[in-house]
């Protein structure tokens, strides 16, 4: 089955046709650049640029796999959670050209795209696992047990992972994306320099948050003067880094501990962090299990995971889906 | 030469088609009681339903949809649902202004006659998205974003009798008046966007490539506001 996918729900815009398990394309456009002087996502700005690029990267994504959208067998589109207005614009190109070509249309959770991503060759993992995404959007811990849905074991009380390392940044004068910027500058930096604490690690539950260590950040950033802070940056850097990984992988190992679960996977653009993938690497060594790293290119957002999740639901037919709205 | 037309900038679906300037079907819905625009809900399924009306896409030979200025998230939902159809369907798409649209509609009423026609519509924050016709429909103003107190000082220095129709007309219906615009009353239906004008624009419009077919916003995102003030 030929799918073609559009992803809208951040600041990148994106589409891509699978066949099966098979990526036979994947368009991502960035708009990374667009938003790096605002220091973050700004909304209205990302539905703007959505809208003007959703046709071309739909373009491409066809031309790249060579077909035309008369040789789809059905849509796809992410219906949320993620920016109201980013969601709309791609929510409405895909009703459209699924309603013009009367095709079928399947509407995905941003979050089980990501699962899902985990389904797509090469080396596909099936389900069961334990999937922890993590992102500037969302931290999520899921259990997968089947393809067509996840269970949500934890996910963050207040800012998700990624947008953590984006705030530290800001902080640290490390500019945006945090994430990339934070792990280069810890490179030269001690982990242990600063004492920054791991939140709730005292908690029973599976849920995150990351509030308490960036409050720390910010009061070890004021305690030192301005020269110091300049020369100790990697070293606050790397602290703070590794105490947000910290949390994954406690969180990771409580949740292994809580459950029977032959394989781990990694999802969301944190996923990229090399700290965040050797000590999950060392956690599912130790314990004997699978551990799946899809490419960069497929945990940060793209639409080959929204098609792989759309795979395992039921399609909406034509005209079942014309009233739909998005999900933000 | 059958064309479909639609415009979501107001907090109205409006969708049309025609045929040799006739209206085969024309819709207009209003958001539920004290609710949302139906824009993301309700615009393709009522396209569908007129162009079903019509007789199916086969008979469709444009596309027309209003481009604003308005509200951003309708215009996106309006301009990606026309770029996507011309996509899909390889059909023409024509960008329509909707002041323009507006003000067409003004322009039929009977109190129009040879004056000139202000196209006004609400654009929130106090603010009025207006642009001005002549009797033949030729354009005087540009689209553009104003106070009311501007507005007025603009239309103040008219040589000709003016009048106004459009959300933004009933909004500031006091401060137009005092500027010695007629204003539209109340239940006029041309106070609201007529589809069946963005089909006769189309018509009469030129196609465009689909890339370049995007929204009149006028305003900037406000974040950008906000980082120019810091700069200063
Ligand atoms: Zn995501």
């Amino acid at each position: 089955m030929v799918l073609l996918a559009i992803e809208t729900s951040c600041d990148d815009t994106c589409a891509a046709v699978t066949e099966g398990a098979r990526i036979r394309s994947s368009v991502i456009s960035s708009q990374a650049a667009a938003h790096e002087r605002f220091g973050g996502v700004v909304p209205e700005v990302a539905s703007r640029h959505h809208l003007e690029l959703v046709n071309p990267v739909v373009d491409a994504a066809l031309s790249e796999a060579d077909v035309g959208l008369e040789d789809v067998d059905g849509l796809a589109v992410t219906r949320g959670p993620g920016l109201i207005g980013a969601l709309l614009v791609g929510v409405a190109t895909a009703k459209s050209l699924a309603a013009a070509t009367r095709k079928p249309l399947v509407g995905v959770d941003h979050l089980h795209g990501h699962v899902a991503a985990n389904f797509l060759e090469p080396e596909a993992l099936e389900p069961p696992f334990l999937c922890l995404v993590a992102s500037g959007g969302h931290t999520l811990l899921a259990g997968v047990r089947e393809p067509a849905g996840f269970e949500t074991l934890g996910q963050t009380l207040d800012d998700a992972a990624g947008e953590a390392l984006d705030k530290g940044a800001r902080m640290l004068g490390l500019g945006y994306p945090g994430g990339p910027a934070i792990e280069r500058a810890a490179l030269a930096g001690d982990p242990t320099a600063f004492d920054f604490p791991v939140g709730m690690s005292r908690d029973p539950g599976f849920d995150f948050s990351f509030s308490g260590t960036k409050t720390a950040l910010l009061y070890a950033i004021r305690d030192l003067d301005r020269s110091e802070v300049e020369e100790r940056r990697a070293d606050l850097a790397a602290s703070f880094q590794a105490a947000v990984v910290k949390q994954l992988i406690a969180k990771l190992d409580k949740a292994l501990d809580a459950g029977e679960w032959p394989a781990v996977a990694l999802g969301g653009g944190v996923a990229a962090n090399s700290l965040l993938r050797r000590r999950t690497a060392e956690l599912c060594e130790g314990r004997g299990l699978r551990l799946k790293l899809v490419p960069t290119e497929l945990c940060t957002d793209n639409a080959a995971m929204i098609a792989s999740a759309a795979r395992f639901l039921e399609p909406a037919r034509y005209p079942d889906y014309l009233e739909w709205d998005a999900a933000a | 030469m059958s064309i479909v037309g639609f415009d979501t900038a107001t907090d109205d679906v409006a969708v049309a088609l025609t045929r040799d300037a006739d209206a085969i079907a024309e819709r207009q819905l209003a958001p539920p009681d004290g609710g949302r625009p139906r824009h993301a809900s309700g615009l393709i399924a009522e396209i569908e339903a007129v162009v079903g009306e019509g007789g199916g896409w086969e008979l469709v030979e444009a596309i027309g949809v209003g481009v604003g200025p308005g509200s951003f998230t309708g215009l996106r939902i309006g301009v990606a649902t026309g770029r996507a159809l011309a996509q899909a369907l390889a059909k023409p798409l024509v960008p329509v202004g909707t002041l323009e649209a507006l003000a067409r509609g003004i322009g039929e009423r009977s109190e129009a006659s040879e004056r000139l026609r202000l196209a006004v519509l609400d654009a929130r924050r106090g603010q009025a998205f207006a642009a001005l016709f002549g009797p033949g429909g030729e354009q005087v103003w540009a689209p553009l974003v104003a106070g009311p107190e501007e507005l007025a000082e603009r239309l103040r220095s008219l040589a000709r009798p003016c009048l106004a129709g459009g959300s933004g007309a009933l909004r500031f219906r006091r401060v137009l008046k005092a500027a010695g615009v007629a204003v539209l009353a109340d239940p006029d239906p041309a106070h609201r966007v007529s589809a069946r004008q963005v089909c006769d624009l189309a018509a009469a419009g030129a196609p465009a490539p689909i890339e370049s077919v995007r929204p009149i916003y006028l305003r900037p995102p406000d974040a950008e506001i906000w980082l120019e003030r810091d700069a200063r």
